[in-house]
Order: C-alpha cells, then structure tokens, then sequence
C-alpha cells in the first residue's frame, strides 16, 4: 500500500520512510505541503498519508484542507505529526480534516498500529464504493441481458436529442422486436426464451459502436440509439443490425433457432423538436407497420409534414420509404 | 549533576530509544547520523544569524526544524532547549533569544562528542 511522508526535515522523513518501508508500505516522501497535495491529487496517488504540522509553503493542516475540498475523490487517511501538544492545537488539527496525529519524535510501533486503524477505515470506504457501484449498475440495467434498463436508456436517449439538435446532428431511434416471441416461450419455455434474448441482446451490442446505447425497452423489445448517426447511413445500419439477428441461428437448449427482429427507425432530424414520448411514440408505429408487412423487415418513422431538412437522397433510404 | 550522570541519565541522547526507533538498523542509523553531522550546524549558523538580526519569523522556523531533528535523534535536552528558543521567537520575546540560543549551543556541545564517540567506537 502507497504511502505519503511530508515533512521538510531530512533527518526525520528518512527515519520515517525506512520505519515504514520495513513494514511494507511503498512509500513516497517529499518536503513541503505543496509537493504532498499534488501528490494527494494524482489519480492512484496514495490514500494513507503522514503530514508534518509545520511545513514551508502549505502547512499540514492546510494540506487536510485542501485535500477534503475535493469532491468524489476516494477517501484520504491523514495523519497529522506534530510537536505540538495543546488540546487547542489538536482540535485545530482534527477539524482541518485530519483523522488522526501523532506526537514527535515517535514510536515505531504506535505509528504502525495507528495506519492500521487508517487501512481499516480504507478497505471499509472500499467495500462501501464497490457495493454503490453494484447498487448503480443494478439500477440501471436489465438483470438478464446486462443491457441498459428501460428508465436508463430514456434518460441518455433525452439527454442525446437535445444534443443533436444543439448541435444540427443526427439521432437515429430504432426500436426491435423479436418476431413470434411468444411462441418460443410458449413451445419451448421461459428458460430457451431467455437464452435468446441473451444472445439477441450481445448481437445488438456487438452490431453497434461504442458510443451508441443498447436498451431493453419490454419483454422482448429493444431499444438501439445510434447517437450522430448520418441520416443517409442510418437505414444501412438499421438493416445490418436486423441482418445480425436473422443471418445466424440461435444456439438454445433445445436446439438452434432461427429468428428475426422487425425495426421501426427514427431519424431526429427529420423531426420538430418534440417529447422523447412522443418520438418514441412514432418509432413504435413504423415498427407496427414493418410487423403489418410481414415481419423482418424495417419501416420508417415519417413526418407528415417534413420539416425543412436537406432531403435523404440515399437509394437504400428511398427505396425503404416506399 | 557530573558530566558522567548525564550521560547515564540518557538525557543528553537517550540511545536506547534512538535504537529502538530504528530497529537496531546500525546502517540507518549510521545514516541519519551523516544527515544530522551535515544538516545540524547549517541549521544552526542560519539560526544565529536570525536571532542576531532579530528575525522572529526565521528563528521560530529554524528552532522549530532543529527541534524535529534532535527530538528525532534522542537528544531530549537539546530538543527540549531548541523548543524553548521557537516558542520565545513566535511569543516575540526578542530579548531572551540571545541567551536561549546560547543554551541551545551549550548543549550541543555536549551533544555533538557523546555522537561522535558513539560513531568512533562502533564504526571505526
């Protein structure tokens, strides 16, 4: 575990460094307060640090300071150094943000019980960091296929369409639905119709960039947002990724499957400026239609009124209109 | 108190704990020794001339460095003089530096022969 000493006296930083490189620590020592809050600062800088009181440039109680400004940074365990004794300068110490001081010259082994106390206070901020971000994830994803949730994908689809039309893209919404579903789960249960969305969910990530969002929208209807997506291009794309659905069997429990995928497409800039509902409103109607003609197929979402937008001229875009 | 008591007394440095501090490593404690031969009297030459100009602000920093060092070595009484000089420098007491400077110097006199012994006999 990385370490910091900062205290501008050779004699004492040398004595602490190699007290506590003998106890394992990686040690990093410097002179000043300043050279210990870059320190402090660094992306993988160290979390446990020993600061002298008295210090040229910043001082060490102005380091603790400094340091505890920062926000949704991991934890820092600083220990104060200090000649002083007063409980006045303790408190002093204590409320800059120190956890902890320890009063020169010292002994070794108080030094190291007291960064044990540090390391647990460490692992626990750890553990509680890992258990949020497990917590964060489940809140925003989809237990089964690990895509996106439902709430997640609206969130960053409305945050993406107010950016496109800031900045005069394009946001292309293409909603899928697996065709006959029902009948896989019917005939062959619940468990085979999980593995397919399993495997139509890495197939939708895989066809994507990694900038795009992969939502599960319902059951088993998907949500693709192809953020900056060239108008002319992104019937192409809505083509390939029905493609990777139906171009290759499933691999299921009770056997390969082949499956298709019907796809209602979006393209933002062919739209007013309008509630992502209502958008995605639109999308579902195209969808309903490429179901109408016949399944695996993609139809598009039109205005009635087109708004005034260089028209698609792409053969690929004007064939699928019609 | 004879100069021989004092050295029992483990006042002037207090060895023993200097040893226990570094874990009996003679190699690291041969090295802290080198620092404090080479940074002791610099210390010491700045702080004087601080206290002769009356610099409070340099004083109370300088004492306060050579208090670190000596606390660190062991050497209490010399510690404890060199304290005595940076709170009388932050308290603005201009007219008793002089004279606790001076003791400071008296005990390192004392101080600097017991090192020297101690590195003569063990690593010469």
């Amino acid at each position: 575990m990385k370490i910091l000493i900062a205290d501008d006296e050779a004699l004492s930083r040398r004595l602490l460094e190699r007290t506590l490189g003998r106890a394992g620590y990686h040690v990093i020592a410097v002179e000043n307060g300043k050279q210990a809050l870059e320190q402090l600062c660094k992306p993988e800088g160290p979390r446990l640090a020993l600061l002298d009181w008295v210090m040229p440039e910043l001082d060490g109680p102005g380091v603790c300071r400094a340091v505890r400004t920062r926000s949704e940074q991991t934890y820092v365990y600083m220990v104060l150094l200090t000649s002083k004794g007063s409980k006045e300068e303790t408190v002093l110490g204590l409320e800059s943000g120190a956890d902890d001081y320890l009063t020169k010259p010292f002994n070794a082994e108080e030094l190291r019980a007291r960064l044990r106390v540090g390391e647990r206070i460490l692992l626990l901020e750890d553990r509680l960091v890992e258990a949020r971000e497990n917590m964060r994830f489940r809140a925003t994803h989809d237990q089964l296929t690990s895509l996106l949730n439902r709430g997640a994908i609206m969130d960053l689809l409305t945050r993406e369409l107010h950016r496109s039309h800031r900045e005069q893209k394009s946001t292309a919404i293409l909603l899928g639905d697996v065709d006959h579903f029902k009948r896989i789960n019917d005939t062959l249960g619940h468990i085979v119709g999980d593995e397919v969305l399993v495997e139509i969910a890495s197939r939708l990530l895989a066809s994507v960039r990694s900038y795009d969002f992969v939502g599960r929208y319902g059951g088993e209807e998907f949500l693709v947002v192809l953020n900056n997506c060239d108008p002319a291009f992104a019937p192409g794309r809505a083509e390939e990724i029905r493609k990777s659905i139906s171009n290759q069997v499933i691999q299921t429990a009770k056997g390969p499957l082949t499956l298709t995928m019907s796809l209602g497409l979006l393209l933002s800039s062919e739209w007013r400026v309008k509630p992502v509902e209502e958008l995605l409103h639109e999308t579902d109607n195209a969808l309903y239609e490429a179901k109408a003609a016949g399944r695996d197929c993609l139809r598009m979402a039109k205005p009635s009124t087109p708004v005034e937008v260089a028209p698609t001229t792409s053969p690929e875009s004007a064939r699928l209109r019609h | 108190m004879s100069k021989n008591d004092e050295r029992h007394s483990g006042h002037v440095w207090n060895l023993a704990e200097l040893l226990e501090r570094v874990d009996n490593d003679q190699e690291l404690l041969r090295e802290l020794l080198n620092i404090f031969k080479e940074d002791f009297p610099q210390t010491m030459r700045a702080l004087q001339s601080a206290v002769n100009a009356e610099d409070l602000k340099n004083s109370s920093r300088l004492s306060h460095t050579l208090k670190g060092m000596l606390s660190s070595l062991g050497a209490i009484r010399a510690a404890a003089a060199a304290a005595k000089l940076e709170s009388l420098s932050s308290a603005g007491e201009t007219a008793s530096l002089e004279g606790a400077f001076n003791a400071l110097e008296a005990e390192a006199r004392r101080l600097l022969p017991e090192l020297e012994a101690y590195m003569a006999e063990v690593w010469h």
